[in-house]
């Protein structure tokens, strides 16, 4: 227990629990983007596959393991970028940059808060206000919310955050790990690559689908 | 006296910072140097300094030992990158070629709360020291050189090490790094050991003495960006970091306190 703890307040452990927790989110959203494509197959089949899902004994178990994982992400979270941004109280005076860093890269303390507003956003529109209402169509609520305006920027514009945040944090969370021998390298980055763009065409055509055919 | 001016001779503006200690509040200084194309840099932070203590100024102080690459000690952040503009090369291998006549040129210490100015462009650095003391190090018998063949080792780990062992403590993965993280450092000085059989007995303890006394003197924390590696004069490769956070893993699962 001890040199767990030790390990937790260590810079390389919290590491990687970053890399661990938000692996875990990675696998979470492609299975929920997958979940979300049986909207392309109209109104029914997706409240099929969400009844199917709630009516699960397990559903509120997942539940919780997704809270503790994003609780646990963004906590240490705070911990390392709260670290980083105090270990250079003197700033440079010239740019600072020898091009190897990206915009994806320098902007996860920005893309990480930006997605955190969209979850409250999110869990309050699909899943909160549910609560609260006898019956519901849960698919109209999604087609109702996608084709508003305010809806259609507020879920592109995050679905834009996700993919900045994938596009670092795929290959970054296996160097984390220690999975780095050169001849993996590419196929990391690669993949890394393949399902950012997978995550943001299947969850980014769903807004534009609806919202442009309605 | 009127100069005559040289093939090859520059003119060179240069901002350098002044800061008299840890702390004090500091401010780039504006001065005009002739150069030559074939000095290095430092010889130009010489020229300057010759300037200086002739009319009677203070020079800058800059770090400087053996002017060829291999000592680590000449940090100067010059235009915003570490060692200056030229891949793999300190400053003192720098050389004014790089330069066109007329360029103004900007130099500032390393920046890091773990590097404390000493005085304008010289910084503390001695948190390097402390890392490789908590680990940094074999403890056999040197006695006198063994057989060759006595302890195999192989090829791919050999050259792995020998990589690593080519870093010179100069902290320019610090300087470069958004976070002043020193990890690409503390790996290399981890790797260059843990690759070879003599590293093995205290290869745990290495590696958990090394990243506590890291995290101890107040580095950021590495997210990845890979600017060390793109700063670093001796081209010491990001897999090092990999290596140290499984070696950190692997240490504290087998730990037994
Ligand atoms: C939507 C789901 C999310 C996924 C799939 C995800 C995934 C990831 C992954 C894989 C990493 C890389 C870890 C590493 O470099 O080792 C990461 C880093 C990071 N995440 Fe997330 N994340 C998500 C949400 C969030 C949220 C809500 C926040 C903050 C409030 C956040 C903040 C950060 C920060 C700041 C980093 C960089 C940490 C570092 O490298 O030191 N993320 N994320
Ligand atoms: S890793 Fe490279 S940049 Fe860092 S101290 Fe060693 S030689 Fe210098
Ligand atoms: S003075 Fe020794 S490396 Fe530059």
């Amino acid at each position: 227990m001890n040199s767990f703890i030790r390990f937790l307040s260590s810079s390389i452990g919290r590491k990687y629990v970053m890399a661990v927790t938000g692996l875990s989110l990675t696998l979470f959203l492609l299975v929920h983007m997958a979940g979300n494509l049986t909207l392309y197959a109209g109104n029914d089949a997706f409240n099929e596959y969400a009844d199917l899902l709630e009516s699960n004994p397990l559903l509120p178990l997942a539940e919780a393991g997704l809270l503790v994982l994003f609780v646990v992400h963004i906590l240490f979270a705070v911990l390392l970028t709260g670290r980083n941004k105090t270990s250079r109280s003197d700033k440079y005076q010239s740019s600072l940059g020898m091009g190897a860093k990206t915009v994806a890269s320098t902007t996860m303390w920005i893309t990480g808060p930006v997605l955190l507003v969209f979850l409250v956003i999110h869990i309050w529109d699909f899943r909160i206000s549910k609560e609260l209402l006898d019956e519901y169509d849960l698919a109209q609520m999604v087609v109702d919310r996608l084709r508003h305006p305010v809806g259609f920027v507020i879920y592109t514009a995050s679905i834009g955050m996700v993919g900045l945040h994938m596009w670092h944090a795929f290959q970054s969370a296996f160097q984390t790990l220690g999975v780095a021998h050169p001849r993996y390298r590419s196929l990391i980055q690669n993949t890394g690559r393949l399902i950012t763009a997978l995550l943001v065409a299947g969850f980014g055509g769903i807004p534009f689908y609806l919202f442009f055919t309605g | 006296m009127i100069q005559k001016k040289n093939h090859g001779d520059l003119r060179i503006v240069l901002e350098v910072w002044r800061q008299n200690g840890p702390g004090a509040p500091g401010a780039f200084e504006e001065h005009e140097v002739m150069a030559n194309e074939h000095m290095s840099f430092l010889e130009l932070l010489d020229v300057l300094n010759e300037q200086l203590v002739e009319s009677g100024r203070d020079p800058f102080v800059f770090e400087h030992d053996c002017r060829e690459g291999i000592c680590g000690s000449c940090s100067m952040t010059i235009d915003g990158k570490p060692h200056g503009p030229r891949d793999r090369t300190t400053a003192c291998q720098l050389h004014m070629r790089e330069y066109r006549n007329g360029d103004r040129v900007r130099v500032e210490p390393w920046r890091a709360n773990a590097f404390p100015v000493v005085k304008d462009l010289m910084t503390d650095r001695s948190a390097f020291d402390r890392i490789q003391q908590a680990g940094g190090y074999v403890s056999i018998n040197t006695g006198s050189a063994p057989d060759a063949h006595a302890m195999p080792v192989n090829k791919e780990n050999a050259d792995m090490a020998f990589d690593a062992a080519a870093c010179i403590g100069c902290g320019a993965c610090v300087a470069a790094c958004p976070n002043a993280s020193a990890m690409l450092f503390t790996s290399a000085k981890l790797s260059q050991y843990t690759l070879l059989p003599q590293g093995q007995p205290e290869r745990d303890q290495r590696a958990l003495g090394m990243v506590d006394q890291m995290d101890a003197e107040g580095f950021g924390n590495c997210t990845n960006h890979y600017e060390c590696e793109a700063a670093c004069p001796k081209g010491i490769s990001v897999t090092n970091i990999a290596r140290m956070n499984r070696e950190y893993a692997r240490a504290t699962l087998r730990r037994r306190d």
